[in-house]
């Protein structure tokens, strides 16, 4: 294959791009990681009442009891449906829930 | 659609799972990591049955990508004979299709797991390329499950971080994908730099 100055330019322009690109998302990625460890993960409307007990470590009973919810066995409603079915926003339905877990956590020993 | 996504995985488990990863695998652009890490979640939390996410998780994958192959295999190859000159002659088509019989199996078992975004596009090349479909669907099973494993295992080590993770592993991936490019790019450009020697 014949060896041309456009061919070295373009090689090498692209291996200093991909290797600017192997920088950038190794850093991002290093500096989620860094953020793993911080703060609660944000509630979403997707999330079910006992998938946000499991992830902030309360008692799910606590968090059905501030949404006025009978605790049933196998409630994997999502909260916007709970929401729907209260007839109010899920930005309401997710602040009782911060409420509830801030109140629990206070509670604990 | 994200939302939906992840309120349909929450409420039906496994068959919402078998249908996404389907979509996603058969070229749909669906955030199907998260998804799988979030299942790794719900299966430590004892919403999902390990083994039924697992092999719906991997079930679904093979489908879509055996869809992928099958549009490549039977719709792209008609395009490629309309367009083989223009990609360089049949020869040069050939040569292609040598390349992926011998390097094949690589290119399917690692974009089912460590550079995923390629993945779609592997399918389709691998039906195009006419590779073997008993030899895709080996590979193609081996590097799904090690996928479905991964991303499901670090989604139950992690399950009350998982949206946090997410974002760490899209950065990893792409971060592969940047490394295969400097490996290839770096082996083309010491083959090409490297001065020739004299002949004897």
């Amino acid at each position: 294959m014949p060896r041309t100055w456009q061919q070295s330019l373009g090689l090498g322009l692209a291996l200093a791009a991909a290797l600017a690109l192997l920088f950038v998302f190794s850093y991002r990625a290093a500096h989620h990681l860094r953020l793993l460890h911080g703060d609660d993960e944000p509630i979403h409307g997707w999330m079910s009442v006992p998938f946000v007990a499991h992830t902030h470590h309360v008692p799910k009973e606590v968090l059905f009891d501030a949404l006025g919810v009978d605790p049933r066995q196998r409630d994997h409603r999502p909260l916007r449906v709970i929401a729907r079915e209260q007839k109010r926003p899920v930005e309401t339905v997710i602040h009782d829930l911060q409420n509830a877990i801030t109140k629990a956590r206070g509670k604990a020993p | 659609m994200r939302e939906e996504l992840l309120a349909a995985l929450s409420q039906y488990g496994s068959p919402a799972l078998f249908v996404i990863v389907s979509a996603a695998s058969a070229g749909l652009p669906l955030p199907v990591a998260l998804m799988l890490i979030v299942t790794g979640s719900l299966i430590a939390q004892g919403v999902m049955d390990a083994w039924w996410a697992i092999g719906l998780g991997c079930a679904g994958s093979v489908v879509g990508d055996m869809i992928g192959y099958g549009i490549g295999r039977f719709g792209g190859a008609r395009l490629v004979r309309r367009f083989s000159k223009a990609m360089g002659g049949t020869k040069r088509v050939d040569q292609a299709k040598k390349h992926v019989r011998n390097w094949g199996w690589a290119g399917v078992f690692f974009t089912r797991w460590l550079i995923t975004p390629l993945g779609p596009w592997v399918n389709l090349a691998s039906g195009i390329t006419r590779y073997p479909w008993e030899r895709f669907l080996l590979w193609d099973v081996l590097g799904e499950c090690l996928s479905v494993a991964l991303y499901v295992g670090l989604g139950w080590a992690f399950s009350d971080r998982v949206m946090s993770l997410e974002p760490i592993m899209g950065e990893l991936t792409w971060a592969a994908v940047a490394l295969v490019a400097v490996v290839l790019l770096g082996w083309r450009a010491i083959s090409l730099w490297r001065p020739k020697r004299p002949a004897e």
